[in-house]
């Protein structure tokens, strides 16, 4: 019977061992607590996504970053790439557990509600001297709330429409004067449609960020205002929803709009006169390099406007070393930073001192051009709650439930109750 | 909701002990004796049960205590105590997603079952390159579902170029919207399921049907039995025990239907395919209101339980056929 107590014991070693590793690798420099600025130390974890297709380039920038930082400041910093899928899931247990991250990736409908729940550190005691009125003001306008910035801004992205110039061509429209207003673009949507082409696409199943809030802007409507008014069953607002019904009635959307999640196929397949796009398009439109394409600027009726993200990097509020990881969003949100990871990744600085890169690269100097004209949703702690039942609304106007007015006006209902909530 | 998963562990669990004759010895002894003759079995069974504590029990009774609580990510969580209970009871959404999800059984238990027997019934047949059919029947169910979704999606495309209404123009059917119709959505999504779990109900169904005695076939035949009789008198009734696991393991995982939905429709159109679990995963993770979100997983843990009890009840009782 002895080897079966070699084996038991065998056995509870490894289940020590295991969770001692763990343990290791979970708690981030508890050991540097009450550190403070310009005396950094420990060891900070930050997560970071994959922003362009090549991760391997990134990840060497990122280590590049990560040991020049280390020299600098004596803190050793774990780069860890996190996959896009699931990540509010993977965040959100790992913070729970109290083995998160130190720094990590958040876009401006998460930030607010993050910030409301308390799991974010405010940076402001940390900014003095970080040259922060060189952020470009729809950037900074993203990362605070309630008058207290939660995040440095390291890229911005424009979306506008970019047209197929082929079918641009063969329907009488001019290449060089494309559309400005809606007029316009419902003037040329139409013949598109005559020729039998689609004029754009609305991904009803995706976001409503890029699908319906610019032309509820464009109007010169609002959704939900930081302040709680909801704006989304307004005049002007009820125009984008009419809009919309129509380009679905008159077949200038394609019939699966409704829950589509994009329209790659259609659009690639040089079906459609325009989608929305941004950086990431212009990449692959470039790479494959066989469609002839523009970029436009963004439409207006009341307003020029388009929704553009901003990313940036946060500091949870457990965080075990607050002060080297303030440094670190810092740090990698610098113009020498700024530049080195937009080159890679083809989205935009925040930092105007940083937004030099483009100059050779004129289509994406344009595109950058935009971020002026960009709004980056909603920024309310009920932006993601109130997006589900928005687009269920849509969802029941383009079938024919609701006409665009009681499609806002119950859209409008369903925001009171989610922020009075 | 793996309470499911746990029944197989609790087979492993040691027998009863075996009642010895109650010799005058000291208790180090016995436990010595006992020790020896079963350590094996407390080195196998410990390190399962502690698995077993911390990941199904200690969840199971943690997300129960959540839903008393408004539970916040990092920092004081605070009792609330039935508010969120409440709060379940007037959610008119709460209540959609538990009808579609009623809704989406329908559609998907019964194909399910009737699609996994006939593709056993086939493969059992003795017809050629059965191992080669058996194989392509199964190949959805090892096929990642992100991918079997995509090709799905893909082919249900409500547009004039989607390839399922290309070939329902060739009949001169008019195109569908499929997934962007809140009248079909639900059913395409539990098409999907369909093919993705009919090639594992075929296999219960193969093993089934391999356990029928030869001889009641023979006997049947002597008997004058056509092929359609021998299915129904003998085939079908001696499977009971299959029928019976089958709808059991089909019926749980169709409430908590939860990836297609949000790979394909994002529970749209118009919610028309938000389903139980889908709801709950938007209410824990978008909203961070995990303490509804509990309650939620509460109330579909009720649902589960209270159906695999009448299923027993009504199905499970007599296998005393054989």
């Amino acid at each position: 019977m002895k080897n079966v107590w070699y084996l038991l014991i065998i056995l509870m070693l490894g289940t020590l061992l295991a969770a001692c590793s763990s343990e290791g690798e979970g708690s981030s420099g508890d050991e540097s607590e009450g550190g403070s600025e310009g005396d950094l130390s420990g060891e900070i974890t930050v997560w970071t996504m994959p922003f362009s297709g090549d991760s391997e380039n990134e990840e060497k920038m990122w280590n590049n970053m990560a040991s020049t930082f280390e020299e600098e400041h004596g803190v050793s910093v774990n780069m860890e790439q996190i996959p896009w899928s699931n990540r509010d899931q993977k965040i959100l247990t790992a913070l729970a557990a109290g083995s998160g991250p130190d720094v990590f990736y958040a876009i401006p409908d998460q930030m607010p509600q993050y910030a409301e729940e308390g799991m974010l550190l405010e940076l402001d005691p940390y900014l003095e001297g970080n040259n922060m009125d060189d952020f470009a003001d729809s950037a900074m306008e993203s990362v605070t709330w309630d008058d207290s910035t939660y995040g440095l801004p390291i890229l911005q992205e424009a979306y506008t429409l970019f047209y197929n110039l082929d079918i641009v061509k063969e329907i009488g429209g001019d290449p060089e004067n494309l559309p400005k207003n809606w007029e316009e673009f419902k003037a040329l949507a139409a013949k598109a449609k005559e020729n039998g082409y689609y004029a754009t696409s609305f991904p009803g199943g995706g976001s409503m960020n890029g699908a319906l809030y610019p032309w509820i802007w464009q109007a010169g409507g609002t959704v939900l205002s930081k302040d709680g008014e909801v704006g989304i069953n307004s005049d002007q607002s009820v125009e984008a929803f009419e809009l919309i019904n129509t380009m679905y009635e008159k077949e200038w959307i394609p019939q699966d709009s409704v829950t589509a999640m994009h329209h790659n196929e259609l659009w690639e397949g040089g079906e459609m006169l325009a989608v929305t796009g941004s950086g990431i398009n212009l990449q692959i439109l470039q790479k494959s390099g066989e469609m002839d394409f523009e970029i436009a600027a963004p439409l207006k009726k009341e307003e020029q406007a388009t929704y553009g993200t901003t990313g940036m990097f946060v500091v949870p509020s457990n965080s075990g070393n607050p002060d080297a990881a303030a440094e670190f969003v810092k740090y990698m949100t610098n113009a020498e930073n700024q530049r080195t990871f937009n080159e890679l990744t083809k989205y935009i600085p925040t930092r105007e001192s940083a937004k030099d890169i483009f100059e050779d690269e004129p289509k994406l100097d344009k595109l950058a051009g935009f971020t002026e004209y960009t709004k980056p949703g909603v920024i309310h702690p009920a932006a993601r709650d109130i997006m589900s039942p928005i687009q269920s609304e849509v969802q029941a106007m383009l079938e024919g439930d609701k006409s665009p007015q009681e499609a806002a006006d119950a859209a409008a209902e369903a925001i009171e109750q989610q922020v009075g909530k | 909701m793996s309470q499911e998963e746990t029944k197989e562990e609790e087979y492993r669990t040691p027998p009863e002990k075996q009642p010895k004759q109650p010799k005058k010895s000291s208790l180090k002894t016995r436990m010595k004796k006992h020790w020896d003759k079963y350590s094996l079995i407390y080195i196998f069974f410990v390190p399962i049960m502690i698995h077993f504590l911390i990941f199904q029990v200690f969840p199971f009774a943690f997300s129960f205590v959540l839903t008393f609580m408004d539970w916040k990510i990092i920092g004081d969580s605070t009792f609330v105590g039935f508010e969120h209970w409440a709060r379940f009871f007037q959610d008119d959404l709460a209540h959609l997603a538990i009808w579609n999800t009623v809704v989406f059984s329908i559609y998907y238990i019964i194909p399910t079952m009737g699609l996994g027997l006939i593709l056993a019934l086939i493969i059992n047949s003795g017809i050629r390159f059965a191992g080669f059919f058996k194989g392509i029947f199964f190949l959805p169910v090892v096929t990642s579902f992100v991918i079997v979704a995509g090709i799905w999606g893909w082919m249900f495309q409500g547009t004039a170029d989607g390839l399922i209404n290309m070939m329902l123009g060739w009949f001169g059917i008019e195109q569908q919207l499929f997934l962007s119709d809140s009248d079909q959505a639900l059913a395409v999504l539990a098409g999907l399921s369909i093919l993705k779990v009919s090639g594992s109900t075929m296999i219960y169904y193969f093993a089934g049907l391999q356990s029928i005695p030869g001889q009641l076939y023979e006997a049947a035949k002597i008997d004058g039995a056509n092929a359609f009789r021998m299915f129904w008198q003998i085939t079908f009734p001696l499977l009971k025990p299959i029928h019976f696991y089958v709808l059991i393991i089909t019926t749980i995982s169709s409430f908590q239907i939860f990836d297609s939905a949000f790979l394909l429709t994002g529970g749209g159109p118009n919610n028309s395919t938000t389903t139980i679990v889908y709801y709950l995963y938007e209410q824990g993770f978008t909203s961070l209101n995990l303490s509804y979100a509990a309650v939620l997983s509460y109330v579909l843990f009720a649902i589960v339980l209270v159906i695999s009890l009448i299923q027993r009840k009504f199905l499970g009782k007599d296998d005393n056929i054989y």
